[in-house]
């Protein structure tokens, strides 16, 4: 580590201000759910950028939070596991999609693996909605069992109904996403990753297999993305189909990513706690159809004006590239 | 009457409406080298002008082909200004760009005329075959008529005059024509114009053959994608043979397996073509 900068003291700040907040405003409680979901989206996006790191852009990745949503739900509502345990296995299933995906998609690159992307989400998303000896079709699956309560250091965490406790829950399993996110930057694979992005024919001359690399990475991906549609499935004790599959479940990690910076390792967080917040707490009300219009109008300004997202402009811009 | 000619006749139908979907989509990319993602949110602008041109103004309907392709020119046109600014690289943002413009245009229709589904529903009469004993309604055979002309027009205008020679030369190699002396960024603004008439132009046949609501241009934007790259860049025959090739397939499906399964044959078809054919649209071999 070295000696510590800004930066790290900024980030540190930062951790210590979004675990002390709640205890603050103790009675904002609607604030710390729309907090904790912001968490749960910063997990997607991190998710996200990790594939993205390789140069891939994918527009697909609602289909690996939904898998992972499914399989937990499934896992639960037909065998009755704690989901403690069917959140872990139900993401394997993201992982298994992944699989497919990068031995189907590794001939293509940029645009068309976008456009790949978008189409594989149709392939879960009709098999799920049409399965209805397993999966009830569209009518999806209720009733699924609540995040568990748990005694840690002698405090009872209930963290199925009490929005706080899901609070902690959720910025607990971000941070985890965020360090891996950080070791995936700052590794020697990281680092990997970036000469694909830069120049696959350079990456090959360095003895690089930049399919296995980039299958890695989206596993990686998979996985984590499929953790946070299972822990949507089992907050929301409920999934349907149009409710894990979905358009917009593909694009927020993206604008979140790209908006916050998605070459820095705080970046993908960042866009979620200015983006998702104000959409919520504060188009919301303003809005009540409609209000994720801001994340198409947000994506555009993005890309024309800072196309390196906002975190290009903190003071002392982390050493990344 | 035999089984299958329903099921043909609906493919066909549908095909052409597909293949008058795909072909906006292709000459702005052909040509302007944009993906256009928001191509079925577009669509959808213009069936919802449509729906209330004929819902609340009872404007006949040849009239309101007529204003939504002219109004929807003016929504392309400014989106080719806006893309051609865009920062390298060029494709994969406007992707992401057009993916934000879809998302934004979702919401504005969501905002403005809910997510209830709508259908135009213009009193068409049946046509009777006698010696098939089969009768169709009216807007299907349209449909037909409609892509063949259309089609047929935009290839005469690529093949017949010199604006279409210029416009192939653009979308066969975008340097060796700008060495030519063509003027590459007037000829965006042409395509995107004339995409804007063929799009307005779809708009008002989706509203009357499929629901409109706020996230049907998804669908729309997939089949624009299959037919063009089913197609390659500039064939526009193979525009028609493509649209109905899906149409047809899809028409089976639904005859065979019900139409739950009916999304997945687009996304399979992509998926499938993008497997045998990684270097998509163009033409040439690549490496």
């Amino acid at each position: 580590m070295g000696k510590i900068n800004s930066s790290q003291l900024a980030a540190a700040a930062g951790v210590l201000l979004l675990a002390v907040w709640p205890l603050i405003f103790r009675n904002q409680v609607q604030f710390h759910q729309v907090l904790g979901m912001t968490c749960l989206y910063a997990i997607l996006a991190l998710a996200w950028n990790i594939y993205a790191l390789s140069g891939a852009i994918s527009l697909g990745h609602t289909a690996f939070f939904g898998l992972g949503a499914y399989a937990s739900a499934l896992l639960n509502h037909h065998y009755h596991w704690s989901p403690l345990c069917t959140m872990p296995l139900g993401a394997l299933a993201a992982v298994v999609f992944a699989v497919f995906w990068s031995l189907g998609f590794r001939r293509l690159r940029g645009v068309y693996l976008g456009l790949a992307s978008l189409a594989a989400v149709e392939i879960p998303k009709t098999i799920v909605d049409n399965w209805d000896q397993l999966t009830y079709g569209s009518m999806g699956i209720v009733g699924l069992d609540r995040l568990p309560t748990l005694t840690i250091g002698g405090v009872e965490m209930d963290f199925g109904l009490n929005v706080t406790a899901q609070y902690y829950l959720l910025l607990g399993i971000m941070l985890l996403a965020l360090l891996l996110h950080w070791k995936c930057i700052r590794s020697r694979w990281g680092w990997t990753l970036r000469v694909i992005r830069e120049n696959e024919t350079a990456a090959a001359a360095l003895g690089i297999d930049s399919n296995r690399e980039r299958a890695k990475a989206l596993m990686l991906s998979s996985y984590l993305a499929g953790i946070a549609g299972a822990l949507y499935a089992h907050i929301m004790g409920l999934v349907e189909p149009a409710l894990v599959f979905n358009l917009h479940l593909s694009v927020l990690p993206l604008v979140f990513s790209i908006f916050g910076g998605s070459t820095m390792v705080f970046g993908p967080v960042l866009g979620a706690l200015i983006l998702y917040p104000l959409e919520q707490l504060f188009l919301m009300p303003l809005f009540p159809m409609g209000h994720s219009a801001l994340y198409g109008l947000v994506i555009i300004l993005t890309i024309f004006f800072f196309p390196k997202g906002i975190a290009a402009w903190l003071p002392a811009p982390p050493k990344s590239v | 009457m035999w089984v299958g000619t329903p099921v043909i006749f609906t493919g066909l139908s549908l095909g052409s409406f597909y293949a008058l979907i795909a072909l906006g989509f292709s000459l702005i990319l052909g040509i302007a080298r944009a993906f256009n993602l928001a191509h079925g949110e577009m669509i959808l602008l213009s069936g919802y002008l449509a729906f209330v041109l004929w819902h609340y103004f009872q404007v006949p309907f040849v009239f309101i082909l007529l204003i939504c392709s002219l109004v929807l020119v003016w929504v392309t046109i400014p989106l080719n200004y806006l893309l051609r600014r865009l920062p390298e690289p060029y494709g994969l943002n406007t992707l992401i760009v057009t993916l934000g413009l879809a998302l934004l245009l979702q919401n504005l229709f969501l905002a403005w005329f809910s997510a209830d589904y709508r259908l135009m529903t213009p009193a068409w009469p049946m046509v009777n075959v006698p010696w098939l004993n089969f009768s169709f309604p009216l807007h299907q055979g349209v449909l037909i008529v409609l892509a063949l002309l259309v089609t047929g027009a935009v290839h005469l205008l690529l093949q017949g005059t010199f604006l279409g020679k210029a416009l192939r030369a653009t979308i066969q190699d975008r340097e060796a024509a700008q060495m030519a002396g063509i003027n590459v960024q007037r000829l965006s603004l042409a395509a995107f114009g004339l995409g804007g008439l063929l799009i307005g132009l779809a708009g008002p046949l989706f509203a009357q053959n499929m629901y409109l609501y706020p996230a049907a241009g998804v669908e729309a934007t997939m089949i624009a994608i299959v037919v063009t790259i089913f197609a390659g860049l500039g064939r526009i025959r193979n525009i028609l043979l493509g649209g109905w090739l899906l149409g047809l397939t899809q028409s089976a499906t639904i005859f065979a397996l019900g139409s739950r399964w009916r999304e997945l044959v687009s996304a399979v078809l992509l998926l499938l073509l993008l497997y045998f054919r990684p270097q998509g649209f163009s033409l040439k071999k690549e490496g």
